[in-house]
């Protein structure tokens, strides 16, 4: 990023796939001048190729994804900043490098300037290059920027210590993603982060220094000037030319804002037939929702391919498995340098001269990086050559690299589990980088302890199972239905599980999407497909009894009016969906007229006449959301009120349209609506927690009275309408979430997989989510949640049969004595009694159940359940070598 | 423990998320800075160097 | 060595604490050399006798972190 100056020869960043260095054919000498050459001099292994040339390949496919990304705008033109003159005002990604461990200060927060002191007090400056049309044309939410920027504020905070000041100059905070309302509340409160509700006039330095001056108008129209170190420039998202000129050339629909046009029912599809879109491309957006798109582009890209899956598939050859029964062990020690990540703490060579002098051990080498191909090729080849039979691999963790170097050993012909890993980087070099001695030594230790476990590790097998090719989905609303009708066109059998008597869910209240379209048509639409499509089965009015079983075969009672059925399946997704909050505040419910947003919608949906004869109509936002008890942003509401405020003004211009609000979130380019609702007169007037509207009837007279911000005064507005933006409450299902064992977080919501990585999966293997059971969330997200939600499905369907873990507890029916225990500890419901034969009423373990948790093996008083990998036995191994002496 | 002469002190307990690197870190700090209060652990040695 | 150094059997879950510690690693955090570190399943895994047969092979001191 030019923050400090990089070599020719450079590494892309310390996480690159592959990890391999390359040529800044810009910067190298040699290509600019013909002289150098020195990287191919030195290089021991002959890779550097100077001749290299770009080619043209020609590649015939069926479907494409367009995933090029976005760049960060660029501030230099924004004199009032000054980012191109002052050393300390730096952008936000630039902050990032900043905070990075791998950066260029090593994650240590100093200043850009000469004198590289650590700041004291640093700004945010939110909105740089979004919601701006003077200074720049981009006029959309840039949508992530609020939660980078408090993000940041709160890391620096960890870095420096609290008495960093961190103050953020803001419009709107829109922090409407999942559990960012209340990473906002902490920062806040918890982390003293202050948030200054204002646009900043102008920065100047302070005279000979490099200290800067900020100078902000406060809401209430003061003239503030404050002092800070450093100024961190938020910047927004932005395609840049050469990917809107190439969209161009695709003949691609774009948006305003360069962004790629797509239609809310079908979220990542581009105008153009076969070519699909996700992430910053199909408009500007955060992590989570880039991964639910990239997968919804994945299945829609696969579903027109459906019908040609697995006939190019390459399968790989199985390499026959050597027997190792009354074999001695004969262990091989590899011990990696990971480039200088090891070898620059730790003596590796040492390490590695000293396994070979441990029990059993045959051979022990060191290898600069072992996780290589070429490397990789060379292990098997050795494994092969000494006819080793144990594996010790000391480089960096088996969380990540075990199945790399189980699949080595697979490919030598040895079982995967006679491998045993020494964590030498992570827990070792990385962490004790200054104290190379004792690195040496701990790395010494954990190879010993490694070498005594493997050399007790016997080959374990993995079950093999089929899948049932159907999956279940709970809950007919419209990500339910994406989901189905992605997995149907897939070929795969799908049940729909519906309470309800009719499909559509919350899509059945709404009179038009922010785009324009029309919800009824496009549901309708939906609905007919799925009623018809041979492969969906619709079970209407039916709730889940009971769920057995595990992933590929989970057996789900269903009860339907009365009548039981069993319904076998392979996966299941959840789609469970949410209703909106009944207010209990703003007198709902004593006047009629003061309504839900929802009701608003089906005023609309059938043509009130009654709406275009109002003189005023007032929306109050975040009925219910942002509030203590509730503490998340409903993420729909902004948008809906806006829209709905513009709706009214179509259907009558003279319309007073008043909409109370905390701060407005039409994130992306939903901004552009709220932009036009300020142009055609709408009113929006900030209110805050603390002073909330009041709304009284007097006479027949509807009253709602709130204080201006701006003005400083109490505002009494006389209306016949009062439109309420009620929270989005998750259908909490706690008997659901424990027939699938899958978790609910405090509001309701479902927990995935992972915030960011895995938004439409569960930990729980085989179990998926989609739609507002997640998170609130717009159609055009339902729906490519419910296509991601699919994709992450077929990658299990498509597999046709799984394996189950190795390292899987076992019981031993000669010791066990009955006692149950196994039974009620295990939380996968595991172990169960052998209902007939010679061991019945003894304890056995399902091994698909099983996690290999442990859990029985330590509550088990007999010793009759034994862990596999992780037995008594290799665990002593590695105490008793804990020290040298034995 | 007590009862067979080990210092309660040398078994820590601690729960540590996944993402929680700076706890992790600390968590160290804390449990070598009280186990190097302890002094070297001299139970059960002298009995393993019979042994041995 | 100067000076004594404990040595600690660390017995960390490897979804939890074995995570946080590679983690650590990540983020090229120091801290004390004394930990060894041994992987299991789970904090369920864990049993006194573990802790009792450390004790006795010569570590100073046993952390048990899920």
């Amino acid at each position: 990023m030019g923050i400090v100056k990089r070599k020719s020869a450079y590494v892309e960043y310390a996480q690159a796939v592959p990890l391999k260095y390359c040529i800044d054919g810009d910067s190298c000498i040699y290509i600019q001048k013909g002289k150098c050459g020195a990287c191919k001099k030195f290089c021991p292994t002959g890779a550097v190729d100077f001749d290299q040339k770009e080619v043209t390949e020609t590649l015939k496919v069926g479907s494409v994804v367009l995933a090029p990304g976005f760049r960060p705008f660029d501030p230099s033109k924004f004199d009032n900043y000054q980012y191109a003159k002052l050393p300390n005002v730096i952008t936000a990604m630039e902050f990032e490098r900043i905070l990075s461990a791998s950066g260029p200060t090593m994650g240590h927060v100093t200043c850009l300037s000469k004198d590289e002191k650590e700041p004291k007090k640093i700004a945010w400056f939110q909105c740089v290059g979004s919601r701006d049309m003077n200074k720049c044309d981009n006029s959309y939410c840039s949508g992530v920027c609020c939660m980078y920027a408090i993000k940041e504020a709160v890391i620096a905070k960890e870095h420096l210590g609290d008495a960093l000041d961190c103050a953020i100059f803001f419009m709107d905070m829109r922090t409407h993603g999942k559990e960012f309302e209340r990473f906002y509340e902490n920062a806040s409160e918890k982390h003293g982060v202050r948030f200054i509700r204002s646009k900043v006039h102008s920065v100047t330095p302070v005279t000979n220094t490099d200290d800067l001056e900020v100078r902000y108008v406060t809401e209430d129209g003061e003239l503030q000037t404050e002092i800070f170190d450093m100024i961190v420039l938020s910047v927004g998202l932005e395609i840049s030319p050469e990917v809107s000129d190439f969209a161009k050339q695709l003949k691609i629909d774009l948006t305003p804002g360069n962004f790629c046009q797509t239609a809310t029912f079908s979220p990542v599809q581009t105008s153009k037939e076969g070519i699909f879109v996700c992430g910053t491309l199909q408009g500007p957006k955060d992590i989570p929702q880039a991964i639910i798109d990239s997968s919804a582009a994945a299945t829609a890209a696969g579903e027109i391919l459906a019908e040609v899956r697995h006939t190019r598939t390459k399968t790989a050859e199985k390499v026959p498995e050597i027997s190792v029964t009354n074999e001695r062990p004969k262990i091989g020690v590899f011990v990696c340098r990971c480039g200088v990540n090891i070898a620059g703490v730790v003596d590796v060579p040492a390490v590695a001269e000293y396994a070979a002098s441990l029990p059993y051990v045959e051979y022990a080498t060191d290898n600069l990086y072992s996780c290589s191909q070429d490397t990789q090729e060379t292990m098997a080849q050795i494994i092969k050559d000494k006819n080793l039979n144990r594996v010790v691999v000391a480089a960096c963790t088996p969380k990540t690299h075990e199945p790399l170097f189980q699949e080595t050993l697979v490919n030598a012909g040895v079982n995967k589990y006679l491998f045993e890993m020494a964590n030498i980087r992570n827990q070792n070099s990385w962490v004790h980088k200054n104290n190379p001695e004792l690195a040496t030594k701990k790395a010494k230790d954990l190879v010993r302890m490694a070498v005594h476990k493997v050399a007790l590790m016997e080959p374990l097998e993995e079950a093999e199972l089929q899948i049932n090719p159907t999956a279940m989905v709970v809950g007919g609303g419209i990500s339910g239905m994406a989901a189905a009708r992605s997995l149907a066109r897939q070929g795969y059998e799908t049940h729909i599980i519906e309470k309800k008597s009719q499909l559509g869910g919350q899509a059945l209240n709404l009179y038009r999407t922010a785009k324009g379209e029309d919800v009824q048509e496009k549901l309708s639409d939906l609905i007919g497909e799925i009623e018809t499509h041979k492969k969906i089965h619709v079970h209407l009015d039916t709730e889940i009894t009971d769920v057995e079983g595990f992933v590929g075969n989970f057996e789900t009672g269903l009860s339907s009016n009365g009548t039981e059925e069993t319904l076998e399946h392979g996966i299941a997704i959840m789609a469970t969906g949410a209703t909106p909050l009944q207010p209990v505040e703003y007198s709902y419910g004593k006047d009629s007229r003061i309504v839900t947003a929802l009701e608003l919608d089906r005023k609309f949906i059938e043509n009130d006449s009654g709406l275009k004869d109002l003189n005023t109509a007032v929306f109050i936002q975040c009925v219910g959301s942002r509030e203590p008890e509730r503490m998340y942003c409903s993420r729909v509401c902004c948008t809906h009120s806006v829209d709905n405020a513009l709706q009214l003004k179509k259907l009558n211009p003279d319309m007073n349209v008043f909409v109370l609000y905390r701060d407005l979130r039409t994130y992306g380019e939903r901004e552009l609506l709220y932009k036009q609702a300020r142009e055609q007169g709408v009113i929006f007037i900030r209110y805050t927690l603390e002073n909330k509207p009041q709304v009284n009837i007097e006479n027949g007279k509807l009253l709602v009275k709130t204080v201006d911000h701006v003005i400083g005064r109490t505002l009494e507005i006389e209306t016949d309408l009062l439109a309420l933006a009620t929270a989005v409450i998750p259908n909490r299902d706690d008997k659901l979430a424990n027939f699938f064992k899958v978790p609910l977080n405090d509001d309701g919501f479902f927990v995935e997989r992972h915030a960011k990585l895995g938004p439409s999966e569960f930990a729980t293997d085989g179990v998926f989510l989609c739609g507002m059971a997640h998170y609130p969330k717009p159609i055009d997200e339902s729906i490519a949640q419910g296509q991601a939600a699919a994709s992450r499905g077929v990658t299990l369907l498509a597999r046709e049969t799984i394996f189950t873990s190795g390292t899987i507890a076992e019981t031993d029916p000669m010791l066990c004595s009955q006692c149950g225990v196994c039974v009620s500890v295990c939380p996968y419901s595991a172990p169960s009694f052998i209902e007939e034969g010679p061991f019945a009423e003894k304890a056995q373990i399902n091994p698909v159940l099983c996690k290999g948790c442990g859990l029985c093996v330590a509550s088990c008083r007999s010793g009759a359940i034994h862990l596999k990998g992780f037995d008594n036995d290799q665990i002593f191994a590695q105490i008793y070598a804990l020290n040298e002496a034995v | 423990m007590e009862h067979m002469g080990i210092e309660p002190g040398r078994l820590q307990f601690s729960w540590v998320s996944s993402a929680e690197s700076t706890k992790f870190v600390e968590v160290v700090k804390e449990v070598t800075e009280a186990i190097k209060a302890l002094g070297p652990n001299e139970h059960f040695l002298k009995t393993k160097a019979k042994v041995a | 060595m100067s000076e004594w150094e404990p040595k600690i059997a660390a017995f960390l879950c490897n979804w939890c604490s074995y995570g946080a510690a590679d983690l650590a690693g990540v983020g090229r955090m120091e801290y004390p050399p004394n930990i060894r570190v041994i992987r299991i399943p789970c904090t369920g895994r864990m049993s006194p006798k573990f802790f009792l047969s450390a004790i006795r092979e010569g570590a100073d001191g046993v952390w048990v972190s899920g």
